[in-house]
Protein backbone atom coordinates (compact mmCIF):
# COMPACT_ATOMS: atom_id res chain seq x y z
CA UNK A 1 0.00 0.00 0.00
CA UNK A 2 1.08 3.76 -0.47
CA UNK A 3 0.05 7.31 -1.42
CA UNK A 4 -1.24 7.24 -5.04
CA UNK A 5 2.12 7.61 -7.66
CA UNK A 6 4.34 6.32 -5.11
CA UNK A 7 5.41 3.69 -7.21
CA UNK A 8 3.95 0.50 -6.28
CA UNK A 9 3.02 -1.11 -9.29
CA UNK A 10 6.23 -0.15 -10.70
CA UNK A 11 8.26 -2.17 -8.01
CA UNK A 12 5.72 -5.06 -8.64
CA UNK A 13 6.32 -4.79 -12.61
CA UNK A 14 10.00 -4.78 -12.22
CA UNK A 15 10.49 -7.64 -9.77
CA UNK A 16 7.84 -9.83 -11.28
CA UNK A 17 6.66 -9.20 -14.60
CA UNK A 18 10.18 -8.61 -15.87
CA UNK A 19 9.60 -5.11 -16.93
CA UNK A 20 13.05 -2.71 -17.47
CA UNK A 21 13.14 0.35 -14.96
CA UNK A 22 12.55 2.24 -18.27
CA UNK A 23 8.87 0.66 -19.37
CA UNK A 24 7.37 1.61 -16.00
CA UNK A 25 6.57 4.89 -17.68
CA UNK A 26 3.48 3.21 -19.58
CA UNK A 27 2.21 2.21 -16.23
CA UNK A 28 -1.42 4.18 -15.36
CA UNK A 29 -2.69 4.67 -11.95
CA UNK A 30 -3.91 1.25 -10.54
CA UNK A 31 -7.89 0.86 -10.16
CA UNK A 32 -8.70 -0.46 -6.81
CA UNK A 33 -7.14 -2.89 -5.72
CA UNK A 34 -5.07 -5.09 -8.22
CA UNK A 35 -4.76 -8.58 -7.29
CA UNK A 36 -1.87 -11.00 -8.69
CA UNK A 37 -0.85 -14.62 -8.05
CA UNK A 38 2.66 -14.91 -8.75
CA UNK A 39 4.26 -18.54 -8.38
CA UNK A 40 7.26 -17.70 -6.57
CA UNK A 41 9.60 -20.97 -5.75
CA UNK A 42 7.32 -23.78 -8.01
CA UNK A 43 4.64 -24.31 -5.85
CA UNK A 44 4.60 -21.04 -3.26
CA UNK A 45 2.50 -18.69 -4.18
CA UNK A 46 2.16 -15.14 -3.80
CA UNK A 47 -1.01 -13.53 -3.44
CA UNK A 48 -0.16 -9.85 -4.12
CA UNK A 49 -2.46 -7.17 -3.23
CA UNK A 50 -1.45 -3.67 -5.34
CA UNK A 51 -3.84 -1.21 -3.82
CA UNK A 52 -4.24 2.15 -5.76
CA UNK A 53 -3.30 5.04 -3.42
CA UNK A 54 -5.88 7.58 -4.75
CA UNK A 55 -7.78 8.77 -1.45
CA UNK A 56 -11.23 7.71 -2.45
CA UNK A 57 -9.44 4.40 -2.60
CA UNK A 58 -7.88 4.40 0.41
CA UNK A 59 -10.67 6.06 2.49
CA UNK A 60 -12.83 3.22 1.09
CA UNK A 61 -10.16 0.07 2.05
CA UNK A 62 -10.19 1.81 5.70
CA UNK A 63 -14.29 2.06 5.65
CA UNK A 64 -15.96 -0.51 3.63
CA UNK A 65 -13.85 -2.78 2.82
CA UNK A 66 -11.63 -3.40 6.30
CA UNK A 67 -12.68 -6.57 6.62
CA UNK A 68 -12.08 -7.78 3.23
CA UNK A 69 -8.40 -6.10 2.64
CA UNK A 70 -6.51 -6.62 6.01
CA UNK A 71 -7.95 -10.29 6.71
CA UNK A 72 -5.28 -13.41 6.40
CA UNK A 73 -2.38 -10.62 5.80
CA UNK A 74 1.30 -12.12 5.80
CA UNK A 75 3.27 -9.03 5.31
CA UNK A 76 2.36 -5.20 4.66
CA UNK A 77 4.40 -3.72 1.84
CA UNK A 78 4.07 0.07 2.34
CA UNK A 79 5.51 2.55 0.06
CA UNK A 80 6.82 6.32 0.94
CA UNK A 81 7.44 8.25 -1.77
CA UNK A 82 10.30 10.41 -0.85
CA UNK A 83 9.54 13.50 -2.02
CA UNK A 84 6.49 13.55 -1.40
CA UNK A 85 4.90 16.98 -0.42
CA UNK A 86 2.37 15.83 2.56
CA UNK A 87 4.39 13.60 4.93
CA UNK A 88 1.77 14.44 7.85
CA UNK A 89 -1.10 13.15 5.51
CA UNK A 90 1.36 9.29 4.61
CA UNK A 91 1.93 9.06 7.92
CA UNK A 92 -2.08 9.44 8.69
CA UNK A 93 -2.74 6.81 6.29
CA UNK A 94 -0.09 4.58 7.41
CA UNK A 95 -1.52 4.50 10.31
CA UNK A 96 -4.87 4.05 9.95
CA UNK A 97 -3.16 0.81 8.00
CA UNK A 98 -1.20 -0.06 10.85
CA UNK A 99 -4.43 0.04 12.93
CA UNK A 100 -6.37 -2.45 10.41
CA UNK A 101 -3.48 -5.16 10.47
CA UNK A 102 -3.21 -4.82 14.34
CA UNK A 103 -6.65 -5.63 14.53
CA UNK A 104 -7.37 -8.21 11.39
CA UNK A 105 -4.21 -9.95 10.88
CA UNK A 106 -1.79 -9.22 14.05
CA UNK A 107 0.95 -11.30 13.20
CA UNK A 108 1.49 -9.42 10.17
CA UNK A 109 5.40 -8.37 8.70
CA UNK A 110 5.77 -5.25 8.19
CA UNK A 111 7.75 -3.86 5.50
CA UNK A 112 8.01 -0.53 4.58
CA UNK A 113 9.70 0.93 1.24
CA UNK A 114 11.11 4.62 1.19
CA UNK A 115 10.86 4.83 -2.28
CA UNK A 116 12.48 6.64 -5.06
CA UNK A 117 15.54 7.50 -3.43
CA UNK A 118 17.60 8.21 -6.61
CA UNK A 119 15.66 11.78 -6.24
CA UNK A 120 17.82 12.50 -3.69
CA UNK A 121 21.31 13.74 -3.39
CA UNK A 122 23.60 10.90 -3.10
CA UNK A 123 25.01 12.60 0.03
CA UNK A 124 21.84 13.23 1.55
CA UNK A 125 20.69 9.65 0.94
CA UNK A 126 21.48 7.96 4.46
CA UNK A 127 20.76 11.15 6.53
CA UNK A 128 17.05 11.26 5.08
CA UNK A 129 16.23 7.76 5.04
CA UNK A 130 17.64 7.47 8.80
CA UNK A 131 15.13 10.45 9.49
CA UNK A 132 12.25 8.87 8.44
CA UNK A 133 13.26 5.35 9.94
CA UNK A 134 13.27 7.14 13.03
CA UNK A 135 10.14 8.84 12.40
CA UNK A 136 7.93 5.15 10.97
CA UNK A 137 9.52 3.44 13.90
CA UNK A 138 8.05 5.49 16.55
CA UNK A 139 4.75 6.25 14.70
CA UNK A 140 4.84 2.39 14.17
CA UNK A 141 4.43 1.23 17.79
CA UNK A 142 4.11 -1.69 19.07
CA UNK A 143 4.65 -3.16 15.76
CA UNK A 144 8.00 -3.86 14.84
CA UNK A 145 8.83 -2.83 11.17
CA UNK A 146 11.44 -3.38 8.58
CA UNK A 147 12.55 -0.37 6.82
CA UNK A 148 14.41 -0.37 3.31
CA UNK A 149 15.28 2.81 1.16
CA UNK A 150 14.67 1.81 -2.48
CA UNK A 151 14.62 2.86 -5.98
CA UNK A 152 14.08 1.33 -9.29
CA UNK A 153 17.30 2.26 -11.11
CA UNK A 154 19.12 0.32 -8.93
CA UNK A 155 19.98 -2.89 -7.12
CA UNK A 156 18.33 -1.49 -3.72
CA UNK A 157 14.80 -3.01 -4.84
CA UNK A 158 16.36 -6.27 -5.35
CA UNK A 159 17.48 -5.96 -1.70
CA UNK A 160 14.43 -4.99 -0.32
CA UNK A 161 12.46 -7.80 -2.21
CA UNK A 162 14.62 -10.58 -1.42
CA UNK A 163 14.34 -9.60 2.20
CA UNK A 164 10.79 -9.30 2.01
CA UNK A 165 10.01 -12.83 0.04
CA UNK A 166 13.15 -14.49 2.61
CA UNK A 167 10.83 -13.65 5.63
CA UNK A 168 7.73 -15.68 3.64
CA UNK A 169 10.02 -19.39 2.83
CA UNK A 170 9.20 -21.52 5.22
CA UNK A 171 12.10 -23.30 5.10
CA UNK A 172 15.04 -20.83 4.59
CA UNK A 173 17.28 -22.36 7.61
CA UNK A 174 17.52 -25.68 6.07
CA UNK A 175 18.17 -24.94 2.71
CA UNK A 176 20.95 -22.37 4.32
CA UNK A 177 22.48 -25.22 6.27
CA UNK A 178 22.52 -27.07 2.96
CA UNK A 179 23.85 -24.39 1.09
CA UNK A 180 26.53 -24.08 3.75
CA UNK A 181 27.30 -27.98 2.98
CA UNK A 182 27.58 -27.77 -0.58
CA UNK A 183 29.79 -24.89 -0.56
CA UNK A 184 31.74 -26.35 2.07
CA UNK A 185 32.43 -29.83 0.05
CA UNK A 186 33.45 -28.32 -3.19
CA UNK A 187 35.46 -25.85 -1.94
CA UNK A 188 33.62 -22.38 -2.61
CA UNK A 189 33.82 -19.14 -1.57
CA UNK A 190 30.10 -18.44 -1.96
CA UNK A 191 27.58 -19.81 -3.09
CA UNK A 192 24.24 -18.15 -3.47
CA UNK A 193 20.64 -19.40 -4.57
CA UNK A 194 18.08 -17.47 -6.49
CA UNK A 195 14.61 -17.47 -7.79
CA UNK A 196 14.44 -18.83 -11.50
CA UNK A 197 12.34 -15.98 -12.50
CA UNK A 198 12.60 -13.24 -10.72
CA UNK A 199 16.37 -13.72 -9.56
CA UNK A 200 15.71 -12.62 -5.92
CA UNK A 201 18.51 -14.18 -3.85
CA UNK A 202 16.47 -16.80 -1.54
CA UNK A 203 20.04 -17.94 0.23
CA UNK A 204 23.63 -18.11 0.18
CA UNK A 205 26.19 -19.05 2.00
CA UNK A 206 29.97 -17.17 2.57
CA UNK A 207 33.06 -19.17 3.39
CA UNK A 208 34.99 -15.96 3.22
CA UNK A 209 34.20 -12.44 4.09
CA UNK A 210 33.58 -10.08 0.91
CA UNK A 211 33.66 -6.20 1.20
CA UNK A 212 31.23 -5.81 -1.09
CA UNK A 213 27.58 -6.00 0.87
CA UNK A 214 25.71 -5.52 -2.14
CA UNK A 215 26.66 -7.92 -4.17
CA UNK A 216 23.54 -9.95 -4.32
CA UNK A 217 21.25 -7.05 -5.09
CA UNK A 218 23.99 -6.12 -8.21
CA UNK A 219 24.40 -10.02 -9.29
CA UNK A 220 20.09 -10.02 -9.58
CA UNK A 221 20.11 -6.92 -11.24
CA UNK A 222 22.55 -7.89 -14.00
CA UNK A 223 21.09 -11.38 -14.51
CA UNK A 224 18.25 -10.43 -14.89
CA UNK A 225 18.99 -7.91 -17.26
CA UNK A 226 21.27 -10.31 -19.14
CA UNK A 227 18.53 -12.97 -19.37
CA UNK A 228 16.20 -10.53 -20.56
CA UNK A 229 18.71 -9.53 -23.52
CA UNK A 230 18.68 -13.17 -24.11
CA UNK A 231 14.90 -13.61 -24.24
CA UNK A 232 15.32 -11.18 -27.12
CA UNK A 233 17.12 -13.06 -29.05
CA UNK A 234 15.09 -16.35 -28.41
CA UNK A 235 17.26 -17.76 -26.31
CA UNK A 236 17.07 -19.37 -22.98
CA UNK A 237 19.55 -18.87 -20.78
CA UNK A 238 20.63 -21.43 -18.84
CA UNK A 239 24.39 -21.51 -17.66
CA UNK A 240 27.53 -19.48 -17.91
CA UNK A 241 31.03 -19.66 -17.02
CA UNK A 242 33.20 -16.80 -16.27
CA UNK A 243 36.95 -17.71 -15.17
CA UNK A 244 39.62 -15.05 -14.91
CA UNK A 245 43.51 -15.37 -13.23
CA UNK A 246 42.07 -15.43 -9.97
CA UNK A 247 38.52 -16.38 -9.89
CA UNK A 248 35.95 -18.55 -11.65
CA UNK A 249 32.34 -18.05 -11.32
CA UNK A 250 29.08 -20.65 -12.44
CA UNK A 251 26.13 -19.98 -12.94
CA UNK A 252 23.65 -22.78 -13.39
CA UNK A 253 20.06 -23.78 -13.51
CA UNK A 254 19.54 -26.02 -9.93
CA UNK A 255 15.94 -27.00 -9.76
CA UNK A 256 13.05 -26.35 -11.48
CA UNK A 257 12.63 -23.04 -9.45
CA UNK A 258 16.41 -22.05 -8.82
CA UNK A 259 19.61 -20.88 -9.66
CA UNK A 260 22.71 -21.28 -8.40
CA UNK A 261 25.78 -19.54 -8.56
CA UNK A 262 28.87 -20.93 -7.65
CA UNK A 263 32.03 -18.55 -6.89
CA UNK A 264 35.55 -20.28 -6.41
CA UNK A 265 39.11 -18.61 -6.03
CA UNK A 266 40.93 -21.34 -5.88
CA UNK A 267 41.84 -21.55 -9.80
CA UNK A 268 43.29 -25.46 -9.27
CA UNK A 269 40.16 -26.65 -9.20
CA UNK A 270 38.84 -27.62 -12.35
CA UNK A 271 35.46 -26.34 -14.25
CA UNK A 272 34.23 -29.66 -14.83
CA UNK A 273 34.71 -30.61 -11.28
CA UNK A 274 32.35 -27.86 -10.00
CA UNK A 275 29.95 -28.52 -13.05
CA UNK A 276 29.75 -31.96 -11.76
CA UNK A 277 28.99 -31.19 -8.54
CA UNK A 278 26.16 -29.23 -9.24
CA UNK A 279 24.64 -31.86 -11.28
CA UNK A 280 25.24 -33.88 -8.23
CA UNK A 281 23.46 -31.60 -5.63
CA UNK A 282 20.46 -30.88 -8.29
CA UNK A 283 18.61 -33.98 -7.27
CA UNK A 284 19.37 -33.19 -3.79
CA UNK A 285 18.00 -29.94 -3.63
CA UNK A 286 15.02 -30.82 -6.10
CA UNK A 287 14.04 -33.46 -3.29
CA UNK A 288 14.75 -30.73 -0.34
CA UNK A 289 12.17 -28.86 -2.28
CA UNK A 290 9.34 -31.19 -2.77
CA UNK A 291 9.21 -32.26 0.78
CA UNK A 292 9.43 -29.04 2.36
CA UNK A 293 7.06 -26.49 0.20
CA UNK A 294 3.52 -25.94 1.25
CA UNK A 295 1.42 -27.17 -1.35
CA UNK B 1 29.69 -35.39 -4.40
CA UNK B 2 33.76 -34.38 -5.55
CA UNK B 3 36.12 -33.04 -3.14
CA UNK B 4 38.57 -31.23 -5.42
CA UNK B 5 41.28 -31.53 -3.04
CA UNK B 6 40.70 -34.95 -1.97
CA UNK B 7 41.00 -36.46 -5.59
CA UNK B 8 43.95 -34.11 -5.72
CA UNK B 9 45.34 -35.95 -3.33
CA UNK B 10 44.83 -39.54 -4.30
CA UNK B 11 46.23 -38.57 -7.97
CA UNK B 12 49.17 -37.38 -5.73
CA UNK B 13 49.91 -40.44 -4.26
CA UNK B 14 49.55 -42.01 -7.38
CA UNK B 15 52.41 -39.55 -9.39
CA UNK B 16 55.55 -41.45 -7.91
CA UNK B 17 57.98 -43.66 -9.34
CA UNK B 18 58.12 -42.47 -12.90
CA UNK B 19 55.12 -41.26 -13.48
CA UNK B 20 54.77 -37.95 -15.07
CA UNK B 21 51.21 -37.17 -14.92
CA UNK B 22 47.62 -38.36 -13.69
CA UNK B 23 44.53 -37.26 -14.83
CA UNK B 24 40.65 -37.94 -14.31
CA UNK B 25 38.65 -36.67 -17.04
CA UNK B 26 34.79 -36.83 -17.74
CA UNK B 27 33.58 -38.99 -19.78
CA UNK B 28 33.64 -35.83 -22.29
CA UNK B 29 37.26 -35.58 -21.65
CA UNK B 30 37.38 -32.76 -19.90
CA UNK B 31 39.97 -32.77 -16.50
CA UNK B 32 38.09 -33.14 -13.39
CA UNK B 33 41.82 -33.17 -11.62
CA UNK B 34 44.83 -33.91 -12.32
CA UNK B 35 48.93 -33.80 -11.30
CA UNK B 36 51.19 -33.01 -13.62
CA UNK B 37 54.24 -30.29 -13.76
CA UNK B 38 53.06 -28.48 -16.08
CA UNK B 39 49.04 -27.34 -16.72
CA UNK B 40 49.63 -26.79 -20.17
CA UNK B 41 50.89 -30.65 -20.77
CA UNK B 42 48.22 -31.84 -18.71
CA UNK B 43 45.64 -30.50 -20.67
CA UNK B 44 47.72 -32.15 -24.24
CA UNK B 45 47.68 -35.24 -22.64
CA UNK B 46 43.80 -35.31 -21.66
CA UNK B 47 42.99 -34.21 -24.83
CA UNK B 48 44.35 -36.49 -26.55
CA UNK B 49 44.16 -39.97 -23.85
CA UNK B 50 40.12 -38.74 -23.79
CA UNK B 51 40.23 -39.05 -28.15
CA UNK B 52 42.03 -41.96 -28.24
CA UNK B 53 39.73 -44.15 -25.99
CA UNK B 54 36.74 -43.10 -27.73
CA UNK B 55 37.27 -44.05 -31.05
CA UNK B 56 38.76 -47.17 -29.74
CA UNK B 57 35.31 -47.79 -28.03
CA UNK B 58 33.43 -46.17 -31.02
CA UNK B 59 35.09 -48.82 -33.27
CA UNK B 60 35.15 -51.48 -31.07
CA UNK B 61 31.83 -51.94 -30.78
CA UNK B 62 30.54 -53.06 -33.65
CA UNK B 63 33.44 -55.52 -33.55
CA UNK B 64 33.61 -57.16 -29.94
CA UNK B 65 29.76 -56.82 -29.71
CA UNK B 66 28.86 -56.39 -26.14
CA UNK B 67 32.51 -56.92 -24.16
CA UNK B 68 33.02 -53.12 -23.51
CA UNK B 69 36.73 -51.59 -23.43
CA UNK B 70 38.12 -51.58 -20.99
CA UNK B 71 41.95 -50.71 -20.60
CA UNK B 72 44.45 -49.31 -23.09
CA UNK B 73 48.23 -49.04 -22.82
CA UNK B 74 50.12 -47.08 -25.13
CA UNK B 75 53.40 -47.42 -25.90
CA UNK B 76 55.11 -43.94 -27.40
CA UNK B 77 58.40 -43.02 -28.47
CA UNK B 78 58.93 -40.44 -24.41
CA UNK B 79 56.98 -42.81 -22.72
CA UNK B 80 54.15 -44.97 -21.34
CA UNK B 81 50.57 -44.30 -21.11
CA UNK B 82 47.65 -46.25 -19.31
CA UNK B 83 44.11 -45.14 -19.60
CA UNK B 84 41.15 -46.73 -17.39
CA UNK B 85 37.50 -45.85 -16.76
CA UNK B 86 36.36 -45.65 -13.67
CA UNK B 87 32.72 -45.70 -13.52
CA UNK B 88 31.96 -43.11 -16.20
CA UNK B 89 35.22 -41.51 -16.14
CA UNK B 90 38.45 -42.26 -17.39
CA UNK B 91 41.60 -42.20 -15.70
CA UNK B 92 45.15 -41.72 -17.30
CA UNK B 93 48.30 -42.18 -16.10
CA UNK B 94 51.35 -40.76 -18.14
CA UNK B 95 54.87 -42.69 -17.31
CA UNK B 96 58.34 -42.61 -18.24
CA UNK B 97 59.90 -44.74 -20.82
CA UNK B 98 61.79 -46.33 -18.39
CA UNK B 99 58.46 -47.80 -16.25
CA UNK B 100 58.06 -50.97 -17.89
CA UNK B 101 54.22 -51.67 -18.82
CA UNK B 102 53.40 -53.99 -16.55
CA UNK B 103 54.21 -51.97 -13.16
CA UNK B 104 52.18 -49.11 -14.87
CA UNK B 105 48.85 -51.62 -15.45
CA UNK B 106 49.12 -52.44 -12.19
CA UNK B 107 49.26 -48.92 -10.41
CA UNK B 108 46.63 -47.31 -12.85
CA UNK B 109 44.12 -50.60 -11.91
CA UNK B 110 44.76 -50.29 -7.98
CA UNK B 111 44.20 -46.65 -8.28
CA UNK B 112 41.48 -47.40 -10.30
CA UNK B 113 39.81 -50.03 -8.00
CA UNK B 114 40.27 -47.49 -5.24
CA UNK B 115 38.16 -44.60 -6.55
CA UNK B 116 35.77 -47.10 -8.67
CA UNK B 117 33.42 -47.29 -5.25
CA UNK B 118 32.87 -43.89 -4.43
CA UNK B 119 32.33 -42.75 -7.94
CA UNK B 120 29.73 -45.61 -8.58
CA UNK B 121 27.65 -44.05 -5.61
CA UNK B 122 28.45 -40.23 -7.64
CA UNK B 123 27.15 -41.70 -10.87
CA UNK B 124 23.64 -42.51 -9.37
CA UNK B 125 23.25 -39.44 -8.48
CA UNK B 126 24.66 -37.78 -11.73
CA UNK B 127 21.72 -39.75 -13.51
CA UNK B 128 18.23 -38.67 -13.60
Amino acid sequence: MGKSGSGKTSMRSIIFHNYVARDTRRLGATIDVENSRVRFLGNLVLNLWDCGGQETFMENYFAAQRDHIFRNVEVLIYVFDVESREIEKDMHYYQDCLEAILANSKDAKIFCLIHKMDLVQEELRTAIFDERLHELEKRSEPLKITAFATSIWDETLYKAWSSIVHSLIPNVRELESQLQNFATICEADEVMLFERTTFLVISHSSRIECSDIHRFEKISNYMKQFKLSCSKFQAQFKSMEIRQANFAAFFDVLTANTYVMVIMSDSSVESAATQMNINVARKHFEKLEVTHMPR
Amino acid sequence: MLKPKAISQVLKQATTGGVKATLLLNSEGSPLAFISDSDRDARVYAAIASNIWSTFEKNGKNLMRDDNLKFLLVECEKGNVAITTVSNMLLCLVAKPEVELGILKAKTDALARHLEEPFQRMTTYTQT
